[in-house]
């Protein structure tokens, strides 16, 4: 009988199970890819009528190096990774430290986690936006309330606060799933090593620093990879709450490309410039995949 | 890390930071949503409404097709999530569960799809769905969702069937059953509940979906929600009390549904949950 399980057509229905999910991966990322790094060498634009693609070598790389435009987002992509990334870590973390509190009812601190985990990226954008609003939102009133400031700042209306809201709103959205992954990780912690250094005369802030934190490492860096690979994609939370502006000063890569795609339809340059946040993305995800090997 | 316990203040406060981080912005878009427009340019700005109104969901409906946004959403989401856990189940399976060689590589690759910046696919895809005569359809959003969702569901779904104990099956088959009989009678039922995490997993990741279903399907008849409601505003005007109800019609699905199935939720999220 046993026989049945070592049968070889059980090769040929697990590929066949498999085929799928494979021949997904490739119509919607493997032949994209190799279509994007094609398409980076033509002068490729859908609008007007059509024409074939003329052939350019490097033309588009060459200009992407020297597209004000593409370091602009680049720069602007890297401040929002450097500055939310942290931010969210340090902010998921008091949360959950918070959350771990022992309730008798967990679920209202619990939903309270999943509904901003829950929310679109877009409508946490909206809904910010709606907050810095410099006459009728929320985070001016409470600024005048705690008598810090009388005149209201222009928040979605001048660069550095633009970009300063812009960070706060990621930094909320993205800390609630950082708190939710790291408040597992604070469950798994024994308690019976707390009671051990307790006994040892540990103080609390000890006691954080030299069993929480080593003890919940597994779960940042796993938190940390993910938030980055996403925090280099940024796109719905600028998009909805200033459409990159004023200027360009909030622009980010992901919002260049869209642009330079979907809105002026010019394919070869944006898959050029698909290729570079690509590299990007390619340099920082492996850096730290490299200090995850080092930590294993 | 211990703090006094005892401290019943110190809880109540840690809980009311916590609920007031979440909530806050969800609760002052209702609070928005049931303003007039004439308390809305107050100043100082209210707090609670003053004069309760429903005018604003009236008009969120009327302003903008907002049911046809949301059926699209609907549409879309169940779609890519009947077909994710379709997909991701049949993978799932293999590696669990059969003799295969590459497990770990295979599994690696279906999560390593998810490592790519969906706006350098975007690019391709368009210009693919373009030539296909796809955009502006379902399909155009709930293939690549399918694929968004393929590592999570996989991962889910595969720690899942590995709890199953082999011998179950083993036993059916000796019982007379096909292994599709064995995998349809026993697997999928005490499967049941992992599937419907991941199912939860998929709806969520399909319904929050931003930049392909603004590029992919752009004319206003086939808008998702996140789609239509930013696009609520004009050139110049921002009619936040309505996009506030808009909004809040939105979210309210999610929220039911994911305060039902708030454990399932987080033992999905943490158990192959890698999502931003």
């Amino acid at each position: 009988m046993l026989s049945k399980l070592r049968d070889p057509s059980e090769k040929a229905l697990a590929w066949l199970l498999l085929a799928p999910a494979f021949i997904l991966i490739g119509l919607i990322v493997v032949y994209p890819i190799g279509k994007l790094i094609y398409n980076s060498f033509f002068d490729l634009r859908l609008s007007g009528g059509g024409g074939g693609a003329l052939f350019l070598g490097l033309q588009n790389y060459a200009d992407v190096i020297k597209d004000a435009d593409f370091w602009n987002a680049t720069k602007n992509t890297l401040l929002i990774t450097l500055i939310t990334v942290p931010g969210a870590l340090v902010m998921g973390l008091g949360l959950a430290l918070l959350a771990n509190l022992p309730f008798r009812r967990k679920w209202p601190v619990r939903l309270s986690l999943l509904l901003p985990w829950a929310l679109p990226l877009s409508f946490a954008g909206l809904i910010f936006a709606w907050f810095f609003h410099t006459e009728y939102g929320v985070v001016n009133d409470i600024v005048r309330r705690l008598g810090l400031q009388t005149e209201p700042t222009m928040w979605l209306l001048r660069p550095n606060w633009a970009f300063t809201a812009i960070c706060l709103t990621i930094i909320w959205k993205t800390s609630s799933f950082m708190a939710l992954i790291l408040l597992a990780g604070l469950q798994m912690i024994p308690k019976s090593l707390y009671e051990a250094a307790e006994v040892d005369g540990a103080n609390k802030w000890q006691q954080f620093w030299q069993i929480t934190i080593p003890m919940l490492m597994p779960s940042i860096i796993v938190a940390l990879i993910f938030r980055t690979i996403t925090a280099l994609q940024t796109f719905d939370i600028p998009y909805t709450m200033t459409r990159g502006g004023p200027g360009n000063t909030t622009e980010t890569l992901a919002m260049l490309i869209h642009k330079t795609t979907i809105e002026y339809l010019d394919v070869g340059y944006g898959s050029t410039l698909a290729v570079g946040m690509f590299l990007l993305s390619i340099v920082v995800t492996s850096f730290y995949l490299h200090r995850v090997g080092r930590n294993a | 890390m211990n703090w006094s316990w005892s401290s019943m203040q110190l809880r109540v406060i840690a809980a009311g930071l916590v609920v007031i981080n979440g909530f806050f912005p969800a609760v002052w878009i209702l609070f928005t949503s049931l303003k007039s427009e004439t308390e809305l340019v107050q100043k100082p700005i209210t707090w609670w409404p003053q004069n309760v109104t429903l005018q604003n969901y009236v008009q969120a409906f009327t302003d903008q097709p907002l049911l046809r946004y949301l059926s699209n959403s609907l549409i879309v989401a169940l779609g890519a999530t009947a077909l994710s856990l379709l997909v991701s189940a049949c993978a799932a399976y293999a590696i669990a569960r059969l003799n295969l060689k590459y497990r770990q590589v295979i599994l690696t690759t279906i999560i390593a799809s998810s490592m790519f910046p969906l706006v350098t696919l975007l690019v391709p895809i368009f210009e693919t769905f373009r030539a296909m005569d796809l955009l502006n359809t379902y399909t155009a959003l709930i293939l690549p969702y399918v694929v968004l969702n393929l590592p999570v569901c996989t991962l889910v779904l595969v720690s899942f069937f590995q709890s199953i104990p082999k011998d179950l099956e083993n036993a059916a088959m000796i019982d007379g059953c096909t292994r599709m009989g064995a995998l349809w009678r026993i697997v999928v039922p005490l499967a049941a509940p992992g599937v419907f995490t991941a199912g939860i997993l998929a709806f969520v990741n399909a319904w929050d979906e931003f930049l392909l279903a603004l590029s992919l399907n752009s004319s206003a008849s086939m808008r998702t929600l996140p789609v239509g409601i930013s696009l609520y505003q004009g050139e110049f005007t921002f009619p936040w009390p309505i996009i506030s109800a808009a909004l809040i019609v939105a979210i309210v699905p999610i929220a039911v549904l994911i305060a039902v199935f708030q454990e399932r939720v987080v033992g999905g999220l943490t158990q192959g949950g890698l999502k931003g």
